[in-house]
């Protein structure tokens, strides 16, 4: 059996560490969230020899320091116990900044290895290191390397392998702050060594006594240092008289001129190329009057590619499900276990196939958003959109997904992994169901020509748009206003130089979000879409009000002795289907709670049918057309049927039907939004919490206009 | 707003193609550290490379990297104009 090790993956964002991580562990990989917050978490493994080496990949950090959820959780992973190595990528064509985490990651005394990434950046920027001085320098083999080329991997893999097998944590020359920091932290690691517990005791105490100078307050709150503090915060009130500076930034300065010495005879450099080309791409990208119009431009194009592109891909699927169904159905005779086939064909498959024909969707849209993202676009769209979007409490990275929720709330959720800020990302989660999204369109197609006159209907899709993004909009600014209160986190983004992402890079990007799609609709929407199906079905009526067969039966007789056609014939057997299909909704658990909840939903306009048809509609916005159909005894109908607008302008007013569109979009959204807004929020309690706030807003709103609409007497009549 | 006595400029108040250094963080701003940690400290050379088109952010590269923040952190970072430029 191979020997496990862990090792730790850690770098300043946009410095290739996906890249690398990708690199070395292929298609080998497991993404998560780590627990209790939104930032993502990325393990994968790779052999080499005999050992298997199991790594951790962190988010992105400037510093080891508790000043952002990202920083705060590096820190939590690095201190742990088992920590066998750290794989420190550096951009090595900016080594100055990138080497300030790494003086931090060296004096956590576990082994490591740097890797010199975008070592092709550097050359081209003319730089070049003497290697040897910096291994002594730091205490760690360095390996020079080009991520997305793939090339240095091999040497990487090989003196992680060789480090590992060595684990030493010892021995490694301590970098030294100057005479009078040295001073202080050695005072602070006494008083450390003196009192820190066990809990501790893997890392080095000088760690610690650095931290405590900072004023870290990750690790201020660690309890066994608790009686270290005094000596920490009299050493701070020392350095701070003697270079009236404060020691956060005090330490920070001595840090990034401690790397100045180290870099002085090890690190030459000449010029600047590849900021010049990016600079180039900007000046017309972010062009103060070309970069909002090419901006939008963009947006389209992702959603054009990300619904447009996939829609056949989309059918495909349909078609695959339909047909798995009905050769199911065409292989299982009706009459034997009539119960588990119509669970199979009709809950498994219809529930399944309705979820993961959204796939292309998913995949579509992460491999734009993933080449947004690596070319660096992304950052400049956020710096473009931030002014609009912080009006309202927002950042500009909400823009994104907010404008993908047009087309489906469930990819747009995910696409909000784009938002490193955990509390906007939460706002911009729980408002994007208010983005009317694709599903719901048939249900204003539906209503909409039903009842308002043809040059009013263009109009009225717009204002159900426009009330949705004013909602959302005007409730983003309310929950930052009060759930989500505060100043947040201090906004601090890198524009990172334009690059060309790599085809591998942006398929595993893909994969990994394809992946988590796929797992949900194999659990939650599997178990949710058996549950639709039994409310939809049971209990089933055996009685009826009338003897439909009988009817059918004579109504064919009747037609043939008097020589109607064949479709009148046929017609009429249908309406008398349909007739019972509405009756036997209606006695299932589905038309029941329907009925029941009629009185709490006549305020806002509703009857027991379009009750029913939204409890329906919790599987997918567009089964609301469906249900509608069914109980109207229309049959399978879709948003063209006209026979069912009729009936619906028949038995509505018109304020009735811009209620149910109203009702339709600020509603709880369908099951696989929740399903993902659940995960992605990482709480049930706050996905519940969103689900009743969208069914109170909803019927708040709704019940507001049509009793409005009553009382002056608004669209009150049913079209003659 | 400038101050006389020494020539500070607020960094917000740049204009965009300046080229300045930090001559002082105000002791009121808030994430200090974190903006040190990215090399925005009292010494370092930066470019105000530009101003977000709706207001709010700016754009500045330090350390060879740049890097977006807000306009109103940035008025507590007071800098000294090495070079003004009319645009980058």
């Amino acid at each position: 059996m191979k020997k496990r090790f862990k090792a730790v993956l850690a770098g300043n964002p946009n410095c290739g560490k996906t890249s690398i991580f990708n690199a070395l562990t292929g298609a080998r990989q497991h993404v998560g969230n780590y627990s209790g917050v939104t930032v993502e978490s990325k393990s994968g493994f790779f052999e080499i020899g005999d050992i298997s080496v199991e790594i951790v990949d962190l988010p992105g950090i400037y510093s080891l320091s508790s000043g952002s959820p990202e920083e705060k959780i590096a820190f939590a992973e690095l201190t742990k116990k088992g920590v066998d190595l750290i794989i420190n990528v550096v951009d090595s064509s900016i080594p100055r900044r990138n080497l300030y985490l790494t003086t931090q990651l060296a004096e956590l005394g576990i082994p490591m290895v740097l890797a010199f990434n975008m070592s092709d950046d550097a050359k081209k920027k003319g730089l070049s290191f003497d290697m040897p001085k910096l291994e002594k320098y730091f205490g760690a083999p360095i390996v020079q390397t080009i991520g997305r080329t793939g090339s240095g991997i091999e040497e990487l893999a090989s003196k992680i392998a060789k480090t590992l097998k060595l684990q030493t944590r010892s021995a490694r020359p301590m970098p030294a702050y100057g005479t009078d920091t040295d001073d202080a932290i050695r005072a602070v690691s006494e008083a450390v060594e003196k009192y820190g517990g066990k809990n501790i005791s893997h890392i080095p105490v000088r760690f610690f006594a650095i931290k405590l100078l900072e004023n870290d307050s990750c690790v201020a709150a660690i309890p066994e240092l608790n009686q270290a503090k005094p000596e920490a915060l009299n050493q701070m009130r020392h350095l701070r008289e003697k270079h009236a500076i404060d020691p956060e930034s005090y330490m920070a300065d001595r840090r990034y001129a401690m790397i100045a010495g180290a870099c002085a005879g090890a690190v030459s450099a000449s010029r600047e190329r590849r900021r010049e080309i990016s600079d180039k791409i900007d000046a017309v990208m972010a062009n103060k009057f070309f970069g909002f119009p090419l901006f939008l431009i963009i947006i389209y194009l992702t959603f054009f590619f990300t619904f447009t592109c996939a829609q056949p891909f989309m059918d495909w699927i349909e078609a695959a499900f339909g047909f798995m169904s009905d050769s199911v159905k065409a292989a299982w005779d009706e009459n034997t276990l009539p119960f588990w086939r119509s669970l199979l064909t009709d809950g498994i498959i219809g529930g399944v196939g309705g979820v993961i024909v959204f796939l292309p969707n998913i995949l579509f849209l992460f491999f734009a958003i993933a080449i947004l993202e690596d070319s660096g676009y992304m950052a400049r769209a956020a710096f473009i959109m931030d002014g609009i979007m912080r009006k309202f409490g927002l950042q500009g990275r909400s823009f994104v997904p907010l404008v993908l929720g047009f087309g489906c709330n469930v990819p747009a959720i995910m696409a909000t992994r784009c938002i490193e800020s955990e509390r906007d990302r939460t706002v911009t989660i729980m408002v994007l169901p208010l983005m009317s999204c694709g599903a719901r369109l048939p249900i204003y197609a539906l209503v909409i020509p039903a009842f308002f006159a043809a040059e009013y209907q263009a109009a009225m899709m717009w204002i159900i748009y426009i009330i949705g993004v004013a909602v959302a909009l005007l409730a983003a600014k309310i929950m930052r206003n009060t759930l989500f209160k505060g100043d947040g986190e201090i906004y601090l983004m890198e524009l990172p130089p334009y690059r060309i992402p790599t085809v591998r890079s942006l398929l595993l990007h893909m994969w990994d979000r394809g992946k988590i799609y796929l797992h949900k609709a194999g659990t939650i929407i599997l178990a949710t879409s058996v549950l639709l199906f039994i409310a939809n079905t049971y209990p089933q009526k055996t009685v009826f009000s009338k003897d439909y067969d009988a009817i059918a039966e004579q109504a064919m007789k009747t037609g043939k002795e008097k020589g109607e056609p064949e479709e009148k014939i046929n017609g009429i057997i249908a309406a008398l289907e349909n007739e019972k299909s509405s009756e036997m909704l209606e006695y299932t658990a589905s038309g029941r709670i329907g009925k029941f909840l009629e009185p709490m939903f006549s305020p806002i306009g509703f009857d027991w049918k379009l009750t029913t048809a939204s409890i329906g509609a919790l599987a997918a916005k567009e089964v609301f057309v469906s249900q509608l159909g069914i109980l109207y005894a229309e049959g399978e109908t879709d948003e063209n049927s006209d026979t069912l607008r009729e009936r619906l302008a028949k038995n509505y007013t018109p304020a009735q039907g811009f209620c149910i569109m109203l009702f339709s979009l600020m509603s709880i959204p369908c099951l696989a939004t929740l399903a993902v807004m659940k995960r992605e929020l990482n709480s049930w309690k706050l996905m519940l919490v969103e689900a009743l706030a969208l069914f109170a807003v909803a019927y708040a709103a709704t019940a507001a206009v049509y009793q409005t609409c009553l009382l002056f007497g608004i669209g009150t009549k049913l079209i003659p | 707003m400038k101050d006389k006595n020494n020539e500070s400029v607020p960094l917000a108040d740049l204009p965009v193609g300046a080229e300045a250094t930090i001559i002082k963080i105000l002791p009121n701003m808030r994430g200090r550290k974190k903006f040190a940690d990215v090399g925005i400290m009292a010494g370092a050379d930066l470019i105000l490379e530009a101003k977000s088109l709706f207001g709010g952010l700016l754009r500045v590269r330090v350390m060879e990297t740049s890097m977006a923040f807000h306009a109103r952190d940035a008025k507590n970072i007071l800098t000294k104009v090495r070079k003004n430029e009319k645009a980058i």
